[in-house]
C-alpha cells in the first residue's frame, strides 16, 4: 500500500492550519503508534468490473442491471459510455482494534478511526492509479470517482454494487440498511472517457458543503 | 454404494467451476447464478451430466447462493430444481450408482453479528431452511464451501447437522496468508471443523494449486480427517475487471497429480476449471497410490482468528474474569457492567494471557444468559481464545453453541452422571474439555487414585467419540497448608499424566497457598515445579508478577521461548515515557496534557493534603473546563481532548478508591444509543466519555438499538435526557421514529441528536429538543438541562 499521509490523518481528527492547535509530541507519536498498530491488522482488498454504460436519459444511466437517476451522478458521468465500479476494504480488523480502544484508550480509538479512513482512501487511489494506467493505453481517461450516497444518490444501489460485483468475496457486506462492514470499505464509480477533461475531484465537485471532511 | 464408505478409503473427484461456465455460456454481470435454475434448466443439468461424464463422483447442484436473503421469493423451487436438475444430469451421464449430488452452500454474504448485524442464530435458520429443501429433494451430500468466516461455517454445520442426516463436507478459502477473511488460521479451521464433526475438510477456490500447496502441506500435518482439494485454474489475471484463469488443463493436471500426494484424499476443481480439467485431473492423480488419512495427534483451543496449542509449551489462563471473592467483580455483573468485564479480559490480555477462563456465576443473575452475552461481547473485542467455566449444563450448552471457535470447557469431572450430561455436548460442538480428577468418591488423596479417574474418563469420553487430545486433566492444586502432603500429591499426578497417559494437565495454580502468609511466594514456586512437572496450562492470574516472572524464565531456561522474545520483550529496559513519571507535575498540568499515570500519581500525592473533592474541585474540573474551552475554540483537536478525559478518569479512579465509594455525586442521568440500523457509534462513545467526566451516569445502550428499547429504558429509568446519534442519512429516518415514540409515551424526557449528517435543521425537522455538534456541546446541553451552572 501507498505511504499514509499523516497530514490527511490530522484532518479528519479535525485538525486545521487554519486554526491555532498546538501538535504536542505525545499526540504525534500516539498516531504513530495508531498507524503502526492498524499495518499489522489491515488486509487490503479490492475487486472491480470494467461494464457498459447505457443513457436511458440526460439524468438517468443503468449498468449491469442498475438504472440510477441523478443529476450529479450524471454530470459525474457526462461524456461516458463505459464505467468501473469497484469496491475496496482495508479488512474487518481495524474495526475490531476500533472497538477494543473504545474500552482501553478512547483517543487511539479516534486515530484508528481516522487512520483507518486514510488508509482505505490510499487502497483506492492505488487502484485509481491502476485503472488509469490501464486505459490511458486504449487512449481514455477517467473520471473522478463518485460513491454511492454522494450527491443524494441512494445507499440502496450499495446492493447493486454487491450483485455486479459480488463483494462479499473479499469480505465487504452490507448491514440492512445498507452500511458497509468493514466499515472502512468504499465503493465507487469510475466513469471512462475519451475526452481529455479538466474534471474537478474530490471535494470540490461534491456539493454537500457542510460535510464535516470537507477540505478547505 | 454410500458417499461415506468410500470417503477416505478411495479417490474421490469433485466437479470443477460453475460459474466461470455460466458465465461463457451468457449469464451477465450481476445475474445471479441460481436464477438459471428456472430460466435455463437444460444448462444447468448439461453442466451437472458433463461433469459427471467426466469422472467427477461429488457433483454440487447450483445451489451455492441459494438462501432466503437472495431469494426471497422462489427460494424453495430453485433448491429443488437445482437438486432435480443435477440428478437428471447424472442419469443421463449413467453415474446413478456411484455418483453423489451434494446440496452446495456458500457464503450469505452477510458478516454475522457482532461486526456484522446478522444474529448468529438467523444465520444457521437461513441455511437450515436450504438444507431441509435440499435433503427432502434427495442430496446425497452437504457441501459447504467457498467459506471465509469461522462463525458463518459453524452456523452452516450446525445447519446441517440439525436439518439432516447427510455427510457434511467444508472447504474454505483462504488467502495467501493462509487466513480466512475474518482472520482464522488454517490452525483455527481445522480445529473448529473437527471439533464440529464434519466429515472431511478442505480449501477449494482462493488461489492456483501452486500456491495452494503450502496451505495444503499444512492442513495434512494437523488434520486427521480426508482432505479436500479445489483450487482455482491459476491465479486470475484481470482483464477489464473480469478474472480470467488461463492456466493449461494439462499443467492444472500434473499439479494436482503433485497435490494427490501431500497426501489429498479428494479433489476437484474450482474458478476457470471444467469437465475437460477434472477429466485430466482424474487420469493424473489416479497413477498415485491412495493415501489413508493418518490420525493426528494436536490439542488447539480458538478462538474467530487464533488458535493456541497445548502441549507444546505451558499456557496461561487468566482467571480473573470471576466473581468469586471480587467484590468489584460481583457489582459489575449485577449492574451488567459489561465493559468493566471486557476490560478485565482485555488487561489479562496485554499481561501475557493466552486463553481467557470465564466464568460469571453468581446466585442472583440468569447464569446461561450472562454467560453468551460475555462470551460474544469478549469475542468481538479479543482474539484471545475462551475457558468456559461453569457447571451449570443449560450455560454450557448455549454458551458453546454462541461461542466462535473451538472453546475450553470447565469442567466436567469423573462422575458419570456429569460425563453423561456433558460430553454429548462437547461432541456436537467440539471443545478441548477441563477433567477434574475426582468422581462419586470425591478428591482422591493419592495420586494412583487420581490416574484411575484419568483413565476412567478417558474410557468414557471413548464411548462418546470424543479424542484424548481433547481432554485436559486438572490435577487439583489442594492447600497445602491443610494437608502437607497435597502438593506433592498433586505433583506426582501431573508427572504421571504426562508420562504414562501422555496426555495434557491444568491447575488452579494458587490454590496452593490458602491460609498462608506471602502467597504469592509459594504460589510463584509451586507454578515452577509443576511446570518441571509438565503442566501443559496454569490458570493463574497473568496481572500477578511474580507469577509471570517464573512462567517466563521457565520457559527462556527451556527453549520454549525462542531467542528469548518473551523474556527480552518483559524485562530488558522498555523505553521510558516521554516525561518521566514523577510527582512534579501538577494535577492540574497532567490533565491538560492528557496524561494518565502522571494524573494519578499526581491525584495520590494531593491526597496527602487535600481531600477528594477539593482536588477534583480546584485542580480536576478546572483542567477539564480549560481543555473543553481550547476544544470548542479549535485551539487543541479531539484526541487532545480525549486524552485529557482519560487522564481526568484516571484521577477520578484515585479518587473514588481513597473514598471508598462514589467519588462525587451523579448531577444526572442520561441514556446514550446510537439508533436502528445505525452501527458506527465511536461519536456517541466519545461523547459518553465525556459526560462521564463531568459527572453524568449514562446508561449506554450501544449501537442498532430498537426506538422500543430506548423507550422502556426511559420509562423504566425514568430519564430526563436521551442522547441519540446517527451516522447516515437513512439512519436519521430511526432516530425520527425514536423522538416520535418518546413523545408519544415519555413525553417530558428531552432528546438531544447528533451525528454525522446532523445538523440543526435537520434536528428541528426531525423534532429533537437540541442539536450538539460534539462532546463538549452535549455536556453544556446536560448542563443546562439538569440545571448546572457552568
Amino acid at each position: 500500500m501507498m505511504e499514509v499521509r499523516k497530514s490527511e490523518i490530522y484532518r479528519y481528527l479535525g485538525y486545521s492550519k487554519r486554526k491555532k492547535i498546538e501538535i504536542t509530541p505525545e499526540i504525534d507519536h500516539l498516531i504513530d503508534e495508531c498507524i503502526a498498530d492498524l499495518k499489522k491488522v489491515i488486509t487490503p482488498a479490492t475487486v472491480y468490473k470494467r461494464l457498459p454504460l447505457k443513457w436511458l436519459d440526460e439524468k438517468t444511466i443503468e449498468v449491469g442491471g442498475m438504472q440510477v437517476a441523478s443529476t450529479s451522478l450524471a454530470k459525474n458521468l457526462q461524456g461516458c459510455h463505459e464505467v468501473f465500479l469497484f469496491g475496496a476494504t482495508i479488512g474487518i480488523g481495524v474495526d475490531r482494534m476500533i472497538k477494543r480502544a473504545e474500552l482501553s484508550k478512547m483517543a487511539k480509538a479516534a486515530i484508528y478511526q481516522a487512520t483507518g479512513a486514510e488508509m482505505v482512501e490510499c487502497v483506492c487511489d492505488e487502484l485509481n492509479e491502476q485503472l488509469r494506467q490501464d486505459v490511458a493505453q486504449e487512449g481514455l481517461y477517467l473520471k473522478p470517482r463518485f460513491s454511492p450516497g454522494y450527491g443524494g444518490t441512494p445507499l440502496s444501489l450499495q446492493r447493486d454494487f454487491e450483485r455486479i460485483l459480488h463483494m462479499s468475496a473479499i469480505g465487504i457486506s452490507l448491514t440492512e440498511t445498507c452500511l458497509m462492514v468493514p466499515s472502512k470499505s468504499v465503493t465507487a464509480f469510475i466513469g471512462i472517457t475519451d475526452q481529455k477533461t479538466k474534471s474537478v475531484s474530490g471535494c470540490a465537485a461534491c456539493d454537500q458543503q457542510d460535510c464535516p471532511s470537507r477540505k478547505e | 454404494m454410500a458417499l461415506l464408505d468410500r470417503l477416505g478409503k478411495e479417490w474421490l473427484f469433485f466437479d470443477g467451476g460453475t460459474g466461470t461456465i455460466l458465465q461463457d455460456w451468457g449469464l451477465a454481470a450481476g445475474e445471479l447464478p441460481e436464477t438459471w435454475n428456472i430460466r435455463h434448466q437444460d444448462k444447468i443439468r448439461t453442466l451437472a451430466r458433463d461433469y459427471f461424464a467426466a469422472g467427477s463422483d461429488i457433483v454440487n447442484a447450483n445451489t451455492f447462493g441459494a438462501n432466503r436473503l437472495k431469494y426471497p421469493d422462489h427460494l424453495e423451487e430453485i433448491v429443488r430444481n437445482a437438486i432435480k436438475l443435477a440428478k437428471e444430469g447424472r442419469h443421463e451421464a449413467r453415474r446413478d450408482d456411484d455418483g453423489y449430488v451434494a446440496l452446495d452452500l456458500g457464503p450469505t454474504g452477510k458478516l454475522l453479528e457482532p461486526l456484522g448485524d446478522l444474529p448468529f442464530e438467523k444465520a444457521i435458520e437461513i441455511y437450515g431452511e436450504v438444507v431441509r429443501y435440499g435433503a427432502s429433494e434427495g442430496a446425497d451430500v452437504i457441501v459447504i464451501e467457498t467459506m471465509t468466516d469461522a462463525y458463518e461455517i459453524k452456523a452452516a454445520v450446525l445447519a446441517a447437522k440439525e436439518n439432516s442426516n447427510l455427510p457434511i463436507l467444508v472447504t474454505v478459502t483462504f488467502d495467501e496468508k493462509g487466513k480466512l477473511l475474518t482472520g482464522a488460521s488454517v490452525e483455527t479451521v481445522v480445529a473448529l471443523l473437527e471439533g464440529l464433526g464434519v466429515n472431511a475438510l478442505g480449501i477449494n477456490c482462493s488461489l492456483g494449486p501452486k500456491q495452494l500447496m503450502p496451505i495444503v502441506q499444512k492442513m495434512t500435518e494437523l488434520s486427521s480427517l480426508p482432505l479436500i482439494v479445489n483450487p482455482n485454474a491459476g491465479l486470475p489475471k484481470s482483464v477489464n475487471g473480469k478474472n480470467v484463469y488461463d492456466m493449461h488443463e494439462d499443467e492444472f493436471a500434473s499439479l494436482m497429480g503433485e497435490m494427490a500426494n501431500l497426501p489429498v484424499q479428494a479433489l476437484g476443481g474450482c474458478c476457470g476449471t471444467t469437465p475437460l480439467y477434472i477429466r485430466k485431473e482424474i487420469e493424473e492423480v489416479r497413477k498415485h497410490p491412495f493415501p489413508y488419512p493418518t490420525k493426528k495427534h494436536h490439542t488447539y483451543v480458538t478462538s474467530f482468528s487464533t488458535a493456541v496449542e497445548i502441549g507444546t509449551k505451558p499456557r496461561i489462563i487468566g482467571e480473573r474474569i470471576n466473581p468469586t471473592g471480587k467484590k468489584k467483580f460481583k457489582e459489575a455483573l449485577k449492574n451488567h457492567d459489561i465493559n468493566y468485564i471486557l476490560s478485565q479480559g482485555l488487561a489479562q490480555e496485554d499481561a501475557g494471557a493466552d486463553i481467557l477462563d470465564v466464568n460469571v456465576g453468581l446466585p442472583e443473575i440468569d447464569e446461561a444468559a450472562t454467560l453468551v452475552e460475555v462470551v460474544k461481547e469478549l469475542q468481538s473485542v479479543t482474539g484471545l481464545p475462551l475457558q468456559i467455566d461453569t457447571g451449570n449444563v443449560e450455560a454450557i450448552e448455549k454458551a458453546m453453541r454462541v461461542y466462535n471457535g473451538k472453546c475450553m470447557l470447565n469442567s466436567v469431572n469423573g462422575k458419570r452422571e456429569t460425563m453423561e450430561a456433558i460430553f454429548p455436548i462437547v461432541k456436537k460442538y467440539g471443545a478441548v474439555v477441563v477433567a477434574l480428577l475426582l468422581d462419586e468418591d470425591g478428591i482422591p488423596d493419592n495420586a494412583d487414585k487420581r490416574i484411575e479417574i484419568a483413565k476412567k474418563i478417558y474410557a468414557t469420553a471413548d464411548e462418546y467419540g470424543i479424542s484424548h487430545d481433547d481432554i485436559v486433566f486438572d490435577g487439583l492444586a489442594m492447600t497445602v497448608s491443610s494437608d502437607p502432603q497435597s502438593a506433592l500429591v498433586t505433583l506426582e499426578t501431573i508427572r504421571r499424566i504426562r508420562d504414562e497417559l501422555h496426555g495434557h494437565s491444568i491447575l488452579g495454580v494458587s490454590n496452593i497457598s490458602f491460609g498462608l502468609p506471602e502467597r504469592s511466594i509459594l504460589n510463584a514456586n509451586f507454578f515452577t515445579m509443576a511446570m518441571q512437572n509438565g503442566l501443559s496450562c496454569a490458570i493463574v492470574n497473568p496481572n500477578t508478577k511474580s507469577m509471570m516472572d517464573s512462567y517466563r524464565a521457565f520457559n527462556a531456561l527451556m527453549n520454549y521461548d525462542t531467542n528469548f522474545t518473551d523474556y527480552i520483550t518483559a524485562y530488558a529496559n522498555v523505553e521510558k515515557p516521554v516525561v518521566k513519571a514523577t510527582t512534579t507535575m501538577s494535577l492540574y498540568e497532567a490533565i491538560k496534557r492528557g496524561m494518565a499515570q502522571n494524573a494519578a500519581e499526581a491525584t495520590r500525592d494531593g491526597l496527602k493534603n487535600k481531600d477528594g473533592l477539593t482536588l477534583i474541585n480546584e485542580e480536576l474540573i478546572p483542567a477539564l473546563d480549560e481543555v473543553g474551552q481550547g476544544f470548542e475554540k479549535g485551539t487543541l483537536f479531539l484526541p487532545q481532548l480525549l486524552m485529557s478525559a482519560e487522564a481526568a478518569k484516571a484521577a477520578f479512579g484515585v479518587v473514588k478508591e481513597s473514598m471508598a465509594g462514589e467519588a462525587r455525586e451523579v448531577k444526572g442521568r442520561i441514556i446514550l444509543a446510537t439508533v436502528k440500523g445505525d452501527i458506527h457509534d465511536i461519536g456517541k462513545n466519545i461523547v459518553k466519555v465525556m459526560l462521564e467526566n463531568y459527572g453524568f451516569d449514562i446508561i449506554d445502550l450501544g449501537r442498532d438499538v430498537p426506538p422500543e428499547v430506548i423507550v422502556d429504558t426511559a420509562i423504566k429509568e425514568n430519564i430526563k435526557l436521551v442522547g441519540l446519534s446517527a451516522l447516515m442519512t437513512t439512519t436519521v429516518v430511526s432516530m425520527e421514529e425514536t423522538i416520535r415514540q418518546l413523545r408519544e409515551k415519555k413525553p417530558d424526557t428531552l432528546v438531544c441528536v447528533g451525528g454525522a449528517v446532523m445538523n440543526q435543521d435537520y434536528a428541528d425537522e426531525i423534532g429533537a429538543d437540541a442539536y450538539c455538534k460534539d462532546a463538549m456541546a452535549t455536556v453544556h446541553y446536560a448542563n443546562k438541562v439538569f440545571g448546572i451552572e457552568e
